[in-house]
């Protein structure tokens, strides 16, 4: 998961491998990081998608969950396995 | 090459590859971009999968749409049937001379399912439903204003792309991918789970904010087009 996580955001905002390879839980993504802008959520949560093969509802999108690499991650797990 | 292509609706242009090799046209290939935001995104690769093709001795052609880029139909009437019926019109005027393949790019899958080709090749295919679905979110977290309604009147403007009623329809009730009575082959980037032939190495450029190009990509991709189309003959 972590690193299903980590290839879409290195895919989609085009950020190198070393640099996401040092992603921890508490790396800042939205807001923090210049690349993930808001035209950029849609195509990382669509990449997620497809790669996981969940659905992700609109509405559960919030600040919380992009705002950092751990909370990216829970979210995507928890749709993974519920 | 700029050259034109006659549908029922009127005239759109359409940018000719010729194969590398004069004179040697027996294969060709219509190419269909990405829809609306991707086909910005993928621009350069689209043409960079055309020019592949030409060196490896194959024509490509790649239309325009009616309402999209140059066309003289406003982006607001243009709708699926307009569109299928473009590729379908562009395929049979072309098979006079020789068979005619089609290449869909994402989106453009919507609209290969015409009668008459020899062959249809996908590169990460997804329904209409899916395009707008992407278009939706962009919107919605782009902070604007919310137009996910299931029906609307006018024209919605969608992460800057205006899209008549009824094409808005037509996407929302495209929920499956066509099933043309030509051999149809599967390629996805590897990561992505759906059903495929093939999975090529890369990264999905088309969600990129910002067109780029992946020239290893695409020349991986005019080579597997290639040797799809050399299998199916026609």
């Amino acid at each position: 998961m972590v690193a299903t996580v980590r290839g879409v955001l290195r895919d989609v905002l085009g950020i190198s491998e070393t640099r996401v390879a040092a992603f921890t839980d508490a790396t800042e993504l939205f807001g923090a990081l210049p690349e993930f802008d808001s035209m950029a959520v849609a195509g990382v949560l669509t990449e997620l998608e497809d790669r996981l093969g969940i659905l992700i509802d609109d509405d559960d999108v919030d600040g919380e969950m992009l705002a950092t690499f751990g909370a990216l991650t829970r979210f995507a797990a928890a749709r993974v396995s519920g | 090459m700029i050259d034109h292509y006659d549908w029922a609706g009127g005239r759109e242009a359409m940018v000719r590859f010729p194969p590398a090799q004069p004179g040697s046209d027996a294969h060709q290939v219509v190419v269909l971009p990405a829809l609306f935001e991707e086909h910005n995104r993928t621009r350069s690769f689209t043409v960079a999968i055309c020019r592949g093709l030409a060196a490896l001795g194959i024509g490509a052609m790649l239309p325009d749409l009616p309402g999209q880029n140059e066309s003289q139909t406003a982006t607001e009437q243009a709708t699926l049937e307009h569109w299928r019926g473009a590729v379908s019109d562009l395929v049979v005027a072309q098979s006079s001379r020789h068979p005619v393949h089609i290449a869909s790019i994402r989106g453009g899958a919507v609209i290969d399912g015409v009668d008459g080709s020899a062959s249809v090749w996908r590169l990460a295919p997804l329904t209409g439903r899916a395009v707008l679905r992407d278009l939706e979110r962009t919107a919605l977290i782009g902070n604007k204003a919310s137009q996910a309604a299931d029906s609307v009147a006018g024209p919605v403007v969608l992460a800057g792309n205006s899209i008549g009623a009824a094409l808005h329809a037509g996407l929302l009730g495209d929920v499956a991918l066509p099933t043309p009575a030509a051999p149809v082959r599967t390629v996805r980037l590897e990561g992505d789970v759906g059903a495929a032939d093939l999975r090529l190495p890369g990264a999905p450029m088309w969600r990129h904010s910002e067109p780029g190009n992946d020239e290893t990509l695409a020349q991986l991709i005019a080579a597997d087009i290639a040797v799809w189309i050399a299998r199916c003959g026609g």
